[in-house]
């Protein structure tokens, strides 16, 4: 298990010892919303059977609370404390998962001023014994187990005691943290259902944070008002406590279905109600000095050029001068240069598989151990691109798991991943090294999301569309005969390019060598001989991928009646429509287009003829969104057939679904049929 | 004289070996050893210690060349540690290709986590683990680390190939111990070479050492690999562990050890449990019919929860323990349901199994230790009708094992000490499927009909994960299981008759659009509609291992189509019949007036076949799939 969590940024306020002026923003009243009282559960509760509004759920919330403040903590030190309740009805067996529990906290260094504490975990099960009275039991603490995961996290993990079907479940926890600008985002939706859900967070006036709503589900509370004196600071002296005011807000959903999710989607988390926040700038209340973090791209610039996992590491040209010599020995024009540097920093790292937008060791430590997350290791790509003598930048993103990023104002949780652009004259290239794999110039999948912030150390940041000019795209030609005794032989040449060929090469390095590959091949299909074979291009990736193939086959007289038959897709049928669902109600995210064709020459004996000529089928998407068609021409001793299949958008949208659902059915039925030889 | 030319002679020999040692040029790996492989273990040298009864040493030096990125796993260190387990220093370093070093690592590299299993709420078990990162191939690893063992009951044991792709140029294994520590071994599929000496110490040694194997490839159906790859097992006579002493050298008294020490005692119930249990079944005179009553009171109380902690993980919680928690490890579900069938006297057996679907494996007979099994489950001697239940499932039927643990050894641990027992065996007879389907099809080609499916044996447990979804689930589940295009689900109805012979009955009632595709005024449809086999396993060359068929099952489909009238078949019908020793299989149909009556039969021999069957099998599969792929041809009469 591998540590995806990225190091925040400690934002320490320390007490200092002199007197401080607070400047209290405006008045209002105290309209603090009550969490609901712990350690009850009503009749009603007990007496669910199925929950009304999505009767298949297994466990369904009842209520949750959320409070979120910036208080003091002992030794005056200033702390984000988020207070967690919740109340679950369990309905079946299936629902008993919600009563086992994993709380993470982030400890960054050893010294406690980055640890995250959580505290006060209590809770307590609701179930009815055999007499049909209401039983509780509560959650004994020497059940919660802390378990320390590599150096900086720890999960408190426990179980509910006594879950059985029917029960109900509560427990609520504490959590202090240092990190401000990690204020806790609120998820209305879960993958259960929810009845209620409210949380409530009091931001003092030292504090500003950008606040956005997402997801398309409507709040049933949201209120601000002024909470006075919610900060007491003590001042310097210790003659007189002075206070700050907060906003204090307050949001609430009712009847929250659960979130459901469905095949070639990005991240739910795109789709899940929530709040969020974004600390823009605060005021340190110790020493008055206000701190921006994020308001407009331009503070963020700021923040982000002088961060020691970023901006720092943008700033080291010089570890690579030396190492480039005898890489860019030869090379004269900038494309060589910047392929050359690229293929050495492919060849360099070893990516640890860890993603973030700064960097897990830094470029210096990285380069030793040669391995790195996606920022040590594309950061040095940027650099050394530099080094040669390019213009390269980085490019923060946000990988499709994560999510999509915010346009509306800079929030630097969205993203998560760091790639590098080149630019040499007008063109641009979005570039990846952490896949050896990787032909210049193409992203990995993961990548293939929304859009990215460009950062380079002289000039401000600003957005570019992620959508390289990749596909996946593969072309196979088919030459064959038909031998007098049923037996078809001949060539297959499969020529894959962009990420069909990355894909291919993927496949054919899990093996030791191309023997192997070819011998599994020849394995997969008992009645289809390899007889000969040439894979060209494996470590070219500038190149596309060719697989060369001599293959015998028996035109197979499957049931005896005299007959033979063949099938053009006998190598990678599609047998299965990956849309199953009538409706849909997330776009279908593909990533990128696809382009694939099938070209077959059939030559053929002079006495045999085609008795069953494949169906000529022409389909398009509205919009050209996509088609497939097949054609068959009849020649005198052969014929040719040709297939295309292309689907041209990366994502399709509810409305089309339908015809892509349509399209894979029409390709199933064509790919199924056999075409027949007769006997003159 | 004579003393100081041994000495020098083992001088000598000990700079020979140290240059062979350090030279790890990877040219210097013969030529054979290359095939299939994406590492080779150059030399490594194992040695267990025993210094007392609660301290053993472990040392291990190896040398890895990995030869491409799919041998990387064989490079990364990954070290268990607990509470007895103590890790006294690791080192490491790296060479380039030519043997040249590039890197040293040692213990502040490494990360330390807890070791996850994957299903377990917790473990007190952690791992330390160091990845090296090299990106040019081939390299070398070299690493060393020395473990102190707090016990002298689980040895670890010697493995020469742990992986398919990796050869062993060199594996050696030692295992000393004072001359009046009794050990028992057990070789499997060894053929190096074997010796026993006397150290320099004065301990006496055992030293195992192979040369030369082969990467291994991973072949389909192959036996569970202890079957076929070398292993060496030991044992000792007297053992200290977590403090507590004992010995043994058979079952009868490593069950004895851990019923006194892990077990007993530990069934104490509160008095309204055991009221509740006695006023539960007060009515039901028949034993076995009492313990299903509180086998199913057990279920519907508690669910699993993996903890492992305490001795090793081999101590189940108190039963008081789940009685208040709801939940419990399969240690603890057993001793529970143990404790309430203590309520009404009736006697019960806690068996030590191992378990899993793919392989049947059993505790060998001939060597009793404390490795063998993983897995706890429960039998109840009734006289001549020895009962089991598993106690972690919630759902299972009582009496019922499935495919998890049947058929193979266990043993009980009883208060008389360890008894080996058999689990009973599905057999293909048994794990029958069993489909009637009644369908239509009209002029459109569209599907339609119902279909009555059973499922008996180990097939029980098939439309397991079905059961309490909601229906709309259920239909997104039936898309996946059944491959119908455009499968639409109008009614799905799941029984299960969870008697002493449990049955799944399956009502499923269905349409399809375009299942038949209409062409120049002829009809084609699949005759096989939902119970086609895709593809044959892959072919091999030059196979080694025997043929294995874990388990034998039975499939019977009856399909009535009634089509448009005025049809006829264009082409022969289909009429397959294949016998073999492994299995046997039919399909035939037929033609009447408008009714297509369509029967397949597919029986599977569960057994261990010579590798020669293996062709012979791929044969067989493929000609199901070619049976199973006809596509039926209607033409208007």
């Amino acid at each position: 298990m591998l540590n995806l969590i990225l190091p925040y940024s400690n934002l320490n306020i320390m007490k200092k010892t002199f007197f401080i002026l607070l400047i209290l923003c405006g008045l209002g009243k105290f309209a603090s919303a009550q969490d609901f009282p712990f350690g009850t559960v009503s009749e009603d509760e007990m007496n669910i059977k199925k929950y009304g509004n999505d009767t298949s759920a297994h466990a369904v919330v009842l209520r949750e609370f959320g409070d979120a403040r910036i208080g003091l903590v002992t030794g005056e030190n200033i702390r984000l404390i988020f207070e967690y309740h919740v109340k679950i009805k369990i309905i079946d067996n299936k629902g008993f998962d919600n009563g086992t529990v994993e709380l993470q906290a982030y400890n960054y260094n050893e010294d406690a001023d980055s640890y995250e504490q959580i505290e006060e975990i209590t809770g307590v099960t609701y179930y009815k014994d055999d007499n049909g009275a209401t039983q509780k039991i509560e959650l004994d603490n020497s059940k919660i187990y802390p378990v320390k995961e590599g150096k900086n996290l720890v999960f408190y993990k426990f179980t509910m005691p006594g879950i059985r079907s029917g029960c109900v479940i509560e427990y609520k926890y504490r959590k202090i943290s240092p990190y401000f600008n990690n204020f806790q985002t609120w998820y209305f939706q879960s993958d259960i259902p929810k009845v209620y859900s409210e949380y409530q967070a009091h931001i003092p006036a030292y504090f500003r944070y950008n606040i956005s709503k997402k997801g398309s589900l409507k709040l049933s509370k949201n209120t601000a008002t002024v909470e006075q004196k919610c900060l007491m600071i003590a001042s310097g002296g210790g003659t007189s406590d002075q206070g700050a005011d907060c906003s204090l807000f307050n949001y609430a959903m009712n009847d929250i279905p659960a979130l459901v999710n469905e095949d070639y989607m990005t991240a739910p988390k795109n789709f899940l109600a929530a709040i969020n926040f974004e600390l823009t700038d605060y005021t340190n209340p110790y020493s008055d000095a206000t701190i921006k973090e994020a308001r407009q791209w331009k503070d963020v610039d700021y923040t982000i050029k002088n961060d020691i996992g970023f901006g720092d590491q943008l700033k080291k040209k010089s570890l690579f001068k030396d190492r480039l010599v005898p890489v860019l020995a030869g090379k004269t024009d900038e494309l060589s240069k910047a392929k050359a540097v690229y293929t050495y920093i492919q060849q360099l790292f070893k990516w640890d598989k860890a993603s973030g937008k700064y960097t897990e060791y830094g470029i210096s430590k990285s380069l030793d151990k040669h391995t790195g997350n996606d920022a040590d290791i594309n950061l040095s790509l940027v650099n050394a691109l530099n080094a040669a003598g390019l213009t390269a930048s980085a490019v923060m993103l946000s990988t499709r798991e994560h999510g999509t990023i915010n346009s509306l104002y800079p929030a630097l949780n969205d993203f998560n991943y760091v790639v590098a652009r080149l630019d040499i004259g007008n063109q641009n290239y979005l570039l990846d090294a952490t896949d050896p794999l990787l032909s210049f110039g193409l992203l990995p999948f993961r990548c293939l999301n929304d859009k990215g912030r460009v950062f380079s150390p002289d000039k401000p940041s600003y957005f570019m569309d992620i959508n390289p000019p990749q596909k996946e795209k593969s072309t196979q030609t088919l030459d064959f005969t038909l031998q007098e005794d049923g037996k078809i032989t001949g060539t297959l040449v499969n020529y894959a390019t962009g990420y069909d060929a990355y894909k291919k090469r993927t496949e054919i390095k899990k093996f030791n060598s191309t023997d192997e590959y070819v011998e599994d091949l020849n394995g997969k299909s008992p009645r289809v001989k390899v007889l000969k074979s040439d894979i060209s291009n494996i470590d070219s990736l500038e190149q596309p991928l060719i697989e060369k193939y001599e293959l015998e086959m028996n035109a197979t007289d499957k049931m005896n009646v005299g007959d033979l038959t063949f099938n053009p897709f006998f190598w990678n049928r599609i047998k299965d429509n990956p849309f199953k669902l009538a409706e849909r109600s997330y776009p279908v995210d593909l990533g990128m287009p696809s382009d694939e064709r099938l070209t077959l020459t059939m030559h053929l004996p002079a006495n045999y003829t085609v008795e069953k000529p494949p169906q000529i089928v022409a389909i398009g998407m509205p919009d050209n969104g996509g088609k497939f068609i097949i054609s068959y021409e009849q020649g005198e001793h052969s014929f040719s057939f040709s297939y295309t299949f292309q689907l041209n958008k990366p994502v399709y949208d509810q409305g089309e679904y339908p015809y892509l659902k349509e399209l894979y059915n029409k390709i199933i039925q064509s790919e199924k049929a056999e075409i027949v030889f007769k006997k003159k | 004289m004579m003393r100081s030319i041994i000495i020098i002679f083992c001088l000598l020999a000990a700079c020979l070996l140290a240059n062979a040692q350090q030279n790890y040029d990877a040219t210097l790996i013969p030529k054979e050893l290359l095939h299939y492989a994406s590492a080779v273990i150059r030399d490594k040298q194992e040695s267990v210690e025993v210094q007392a009864l609660d301290n053993t040493i472990y040392h291990i030096k190896e040398a890895v060349t990995i030869l491409n990125k799919n041998g990387d796993g064989l490079a990364h260190i990954v070290i268990a540690h607990d509470k007895s387990t103590v890790i006294k220093y690791v080192k490491g370093a790296i060479y380039n290709e030519f043997g040249k070093q590039t890197g040293k690592f040692n213990e502040g590299n490494f990360d330390d986590y807890s070791a996850w299993d994957g299903f377990s709420l917790f473990t007190d078990t952690r791992v330390k683990y160091y990845y090296p990162s090299v990106t040019q191939y081939p390299y070398t690893v070299v690493f060393e680390y020395e473990l102190r063992l707090k016990q002298t009951l689980d040895f670890p044991q010697w493995e020469p190939v742990t992986n398919f792709g990796v050869a062993v140029e060199k594996s050696i294994y030692t295992f000393s111990c004072n001359k009046d520590f009794n050990i028992r071994y057990k070789e499997n599929n060894f053929t190096g070479v074997f010796g026993m000496d006397k150290n320099s110490s004065g301990l006496k040694t055992y030293t195992w050492r192979t040369e030369n194997l082969k990467a291994v490839k991973d072949e389909p159906l192959s036996p569970y690999y202890k079957n076929y790859l070398p292993a060496v097992e030991i044992a000792s006579e007297k053992f200290s562990y977590y403090g507590i002493n004992g010995s043994y050298t058979n079952w009868k008294e490593l069950g004895k050890w851990n019923y006194d020490n892990l077990l007993a005692n530990r069934r104490g119930l509160p008095a309204e449990t055991i009221e509740h249990i006695k006023e539960l079944t007060k009515d039901i005179p028949d034993p076995k019919l009492k313990t299903k009553k509180i086998y199913e009171y057990m279920q519907a109380k508690t669910h699993y929860i993996s903890v492992q902690v305490g001795i090793g993980g081999y101590q189940p919680f108190l039963a008081s323990d789940v009685d208040k928690q709801n939940y419990g490890d399969c240690k603890a579900l057993v001793n529970y349901t143990q404790a309430l069938l203590k309520a009404v006297n009736i006697d019960s057996y806690y068996c030590v199994v191992q378990a899993g679907r793919q392989y049947k494996v059993s505790l060998q007979p001939d060597f009793a230790s404390m490795q063998q099994g993983d897995h706890v489950i429960l039998c109840i001697p009734f006289k001549n009708d020895t009962t089991w239940a598993d106690c972690t499932s919630e759902t299972i039927p009582f009496g019922y094992l499935g495919a998890f643990t049947d058929d193979r050894t266990v043993l009980a641990v009883t208060p008389e000490g360890g008894k080996l027992m058999q689990t009973p065996k599905y057999t293909a007879k048994a794990n029958l499927k069993s489909r009637k389907a009644n369908f239509f099809i009209n002029e459109a080609g569209e599907l339609s009909g119902s279909m009555v499916t059973t499922f008996k044996g180990a097939s029980y447990e098939y439309r397991d994960e079905l059961i309490n979804e909601p229906r709309n689930q259920q239909a997104k589940m039936l898309q996946r299981i059944y491959p119908v295009n455009n499968l639409d689900v109008e009614g799905f109805d799941l029984k299960q008759d969870k008697s002493f012979d449990p049955v799944t009955t399956e009502n499923l009632k269905l349409h399809a659009r375009d299942y038949a595709s209409l062409a120049d005024g002829k009809y084609y449809f699949m005759l096989n509609p939902v119970n086609r086999m895709d593809e044959p396993p892959r072919q091999v060359r030059n196979r080694l291992n025997s043929v294995y068929i874990n388990r034998g099952y039975t499939d019977l489909d009856e399909v009535t189509y009634t089509i448009p009238t005025g049809y006829h078949l264009e082409k022969v019908p289909l009429n397959v019949s294949i016998d073999k020793p492994f299995g046997k299989f039919k399909a035939t149909m037929e033609l009447k007036g408008n009714q297509l009556i369509y029967e397949r039969k597919l029986e599977l021999i569960d057994g261990t076949y010579g590798r020669d069957t293996y062709q012979d099998l791929v044969d067989f599969y493929q000609e199901i799939v070619d049976a199973d792929d006809y596509t039926v041809a209607l033409i208007k009469t």
